[in-house]
């Protein structure tokens, strides 16, 4: 039954109408992931609302589908050639990516992002296909402690996304991060917080204009300072064998990224953007040459890519099962979902059991469009290290402002941008990474919400907060990351070979 | 190149300036202040649509979430007032605005259409030693400010349930806000609060799969959501609830007062015609909302006393400081 609900999604797809509109949906996920400030998540909104009066509802889903994939696999393309990430998924990208064009290896950087995002998805769809189930339970595992515990160890892992092994200025930054989250509405008591009466404030500092800002504004400026000729970086080309070798070296790494992708994914409210993190921190944190993370390592890209796009798959996972997203695209299309008359839930296998098939297939096929599409666009793409920044970086101001302002069409955003610009100039000056900045900024609702709740349901104790398998694992995990951090660990070893 | 095109179809995007002439003459937009894919969103996209084929241009909605849906409210009601600007808003965060200080006008300074009602329904757990709604209240009674209520945050839909159910126990319960009604469903599946007060239409699948237990909906008569499958009303159990009843989200087109009655009668003809499309009666069956489409007068005067009750419930909950009495608004 099974087989014969893939097949007839495969013949769906591969209509003329539904194949040209898959490219078509993919191509234009793609370009809203390169552009700053145009998210995975604005791509499908965008979507839902132009497929709303689509009759047919599966080309309708195809369509959705291919703006999801290729939104969040195109944001690697700007966060490697530009150091700003097109989408807040791939800002973990940008750590090893930006490096490797500096060298000239843009090209490489970006064929190994899109294969393993290729890669990504289609694991992740594999676990969506066999293991829908237990993945669910899995997601309801998660409370308010759990929820707590995760977001502080995400935390935790600012020490590490420094290129130079500088954990406090790491932590400095996250910190502060967390702190920028803390504006507006809070979401426990709706009590506005550092607002001064502004409604826009009180709607919180969104991630996307922060994040243009703090990446945009250091790189337009530094295009600035150089002298002509220093600006244009030298191309080479590369060989595909030598990309294939470099994922065929990391094939463990593919598989740990994409498992912890999906786990991230699956967990409701925690997505593409931390599934890259995560990963990123699993790479670096079981390779036996940490330092060399940041300063151009393939494998972080390899981990960073395979790990946001596997979260497509574990985000999926509880918008079919119980209707409840596991990520914030995912969010928009389960309301995508219901506009076409599916209803996502725990009535869809009775219901209509060919629509997880549909949904697996149409990701299978996104994913391949993906990764062909990507590659040729990358041809064109890269071209952009060889223009002068002096003139492309006016272009790219102009995107970032564009950008801000389409979040919500609110010329409030264009100013947040502009703030954190400044800021992050600040910061670059500073050398104080940008990235555990962003994480605060994504973590930070999570951490505090979910804390005052939990201690507010257990009345104030902390005890619960070591009652379950999954806080002690946690727990645990936080710990050994103060150790590691503090250097507790390397001055042991350090004893020990001198002993 | 691929850059340029994008910025252009941005550019295009963004701007809806183009010449006037007899209304309606180019693309109306209607703002949904929540984002796409809520209750909200789905209502106005599905009412648009037939209002669209009936005014003959193009109805294009715009998703402006923030600030519990005033962000969007207040940009409506500062744009120049053209008719081509209009709101869809849920009237619970709609009505109850001044209190909450955004603004000092009312809805009686808007011409409101009203499409659907969708009612509170209790649900718990699956597990829950709950199974009537009199279990659940005298639960409260007995252990007051224990028992807990996951909703989606004052002033929310669940909220104003949640307040209903108190006032009937006569003890407070212990209330425990999420980010959104689907992280509150969720707590509520995974047993982490004991219930959840949100619209039915947030759980209904939940409900038939037997995923969590439906107690009572706050509607004035049952609910058949499935066949053979009744939600009582809450009435059932507490007649005296009646005061409260119904309480729910009602979603509904606006407009700021002050358009020419040309065109208001334009939108008269538009709204009633598109409350009757198949389409729409279709998607609020799915969804057990109620149809009841409500012209301008008529909405008026149910908003009198709908925002009265809704106003009190926040002001008397604490949720929010400003007297609903300064606006005129009645207790019930």
């Amino acid at each position: 039954m099974a087989f014969h609900y893939m097949l007839d999604a495969c013949l769906n797809v591969l209509s003329p109408l539904n194949f040209l509109l898959l490219v078509l949906s993919v191509a234009a996920g793609l370009v809203m992931g390169v552009l700053p400030g145009l998210s995975a998540t604005m791509a499908i909104a965008l979507l839902t609302g132009l497929t709303y009066n689509v009759g047919d509802h599966q080309t309708a889903i195809i369509a959705l589908l291919g703006v999801y994939v290729g939104a969040i696999s195109g944001g690697c393309q700007s966060a490697i050639l530009l150091n700003i990430p097109g989408t807040p998924a791939s800002a973990a990208t940008a750590m090893d990516g930006f490096p490797l064009a500096n060298e000239g290896k843009g090209g490489l950087a970006i064929f190994i992002a899109t294969s393993v995002s290729c890669l990504g998805t289609m694991l992740s769809v594999a676990f969506v296909l066999t293991l829908t189930p237990i993945l669910t339970s899995f997601a309801l595992e998660f409370k308010s402690w759990e929820f707590f515990l995760l977001s502080v160890f995400g935390i935790l892992i600012c020490g590490t996304l420094t290129a130079r092994g500088n954990a406090l200025k790491g932590w400095i930054s996250g910190a502060a991060g967390l702190l920028v989250a803390q504006i507006g509405l809070d979401t426990v008591d709706t009590f506005p917080r550092f607002s001064y009466g502004n409604v826009n404030v009180m709607s919180g500092i969104q991630l996307i204009p922060v994040m243009i800002g703090l990446f945009g504004f250091p790189e337009i400026v530094m295009a600035f300072k150089r002298k002509t000729g220093e600006n244009v970086l030298k191309l080479t080309s590369f060989n595909i064998r030598e990309g294939f070798r470099i994922i065929g070296e990391n094939v463990i790494g593919v598989v740990r990224s994409a498992f912890i992708g999906v786990g991230i994914g699956i967990i409701p409210g925690v997505g593409e953007d931390v599934g890259g993190w995560l990963s990123y921190w699993a790479m670096k944190a079981s390779s036996g040459n940490p330092e060399t993370f940041g300063t151009g390592n393939p494998k972080g890209v390899v981990a960073a890519e395979t790990g946001n796009n596997a979260c497509i798959g574990g985000a999926i996972v509880p918008v079919l099962s119980l209707a409840v997203p596991g990520s914030a695209p995912a969010a928009v299309l389960l309301a995508a979902f219901f506009t076409h008359n599916y209803r996502p839930g725990p009535l869809l296998m009775s219901e209509s059991p060919e629509f997880v098939y549909n949904v697996a297939i149409y990701l299978m096929f996104a994913s391949v469009a993906m990764w062909l599409l990507a590659l040729g666009m990358a041809r064109l793409t890269v071209r952009v290290l060889t223009v002068d920044k002096m003139i492309l970086m006016p272009i790219i101001f102009l995107l970032c402002i564009i950008g801000s302002y389409l979040i919500n069409y609110n010329l409030f955003d264009v100013k947040v941008m502009c703030i954190f610009g400044l800021i992050g100039l600040g910061m670059a000056y500073m050398n104080v990474p940008a990235a555990p900045f962003i994480l605060g900024v994504v973590l930070g609702p999570m951490t505090d919400s979910n804390l005052r709740r939990a201690l507010r349901l257990s009345d104030g104790s902390f005890l619960p907060m070591f009652g379950s398998p999954i806080c002690a694992i946690f727990l645990a995990a936080c710990i050994m990351m103060i150790l590691s951090q503090t250097g507790l660990f390397s001055w042991l070893r350090r004893r020990r070979r001198n002993v | 190149m691929k850059r340029i095109m994008a910025v252009t179809l941005a550019a295009l995007l963004a701007s809806g300036i183009l010449p006037a002439g007899d209304w309606p003459s180019r693309t109306i937009n209607l703002t949904v202040p929540y984002g796409a894919g809520g209750t909200t969103d789905l209502t106005a996209r599905s009412i648009a649509n037939g209002m669209a084929k009936v005014l003959g241009v193009n109805i294009n909605v715009i998703n402006t979430p923030g600030a519990g849906g005033s962000a969007g409210s207040l940009n409506v009601q500062n744009a120049r007032l053209d008719g081509y600007t209009l709101l869809a808003n849920g009237m619970l965060a709609f009505a109850t605005m001044p209190l909450n200080g955004y603004t000092e006008k009312t809805f009686r300074e808007w011409d409101i259409w009203i499409a659907t009602y969708a009612p509170n329904g209790i649900i718990v757990p699956a597990d829950s030693p709950y199974n009537t709604i009199t279990d659940l209240i005298n639960a409260i009674k007995a252990n007051p400010g224990q028992i807990t209520a996951g909703t989606a945050g004052a002033g929310s839909g669940g909220h104003f349930g949640a307040e209903v159910i108190k006032a009937i126990a006569g003890a407070d319960y212990k209330h425990i806000t999420y980010q959104g009604g689907g992280p509150a469903v969720t707590a509520t599946l995974a047993g982490e609060v004991d219930f959840c007060p949100q619209l039915l239409a947030e759980y209904k699948d939940l409900v038939i799969a037997g995923k969590v237990k439906a107690l009572a909906v706050l509607s004035e008569s049952d609910i058949e959501i499935a066949p053979g499958k009744v939600i009582p009303t809450i009435l059932k159990s507490y007649p005296d609830a009646k005061k409260f009843i119904p309480m729910g989200e009602v979603t509904g087109i606006l407009v700021p007062k002050g358009l020419p009655e040309d065109i208001l009668s334009k939108l008269d003809a538009a709204f009633s015609s598109a409350a009757r499309e198949k389409d729409f009666l279709d998607f609020a069956a799915v969804r057990s909302f109620a149809v009841m489409p409500m012209g301008r007068a008529e909405s008026q005067k149910f908003l009198e006393t709908f925002a009265g009750r809704a106003a009190y419930i926040l002001y008397d909950a604490k949720a929010v400081t400003i007297d609903p009495a300064q606006y005129g608004f009645k207790r019930p």
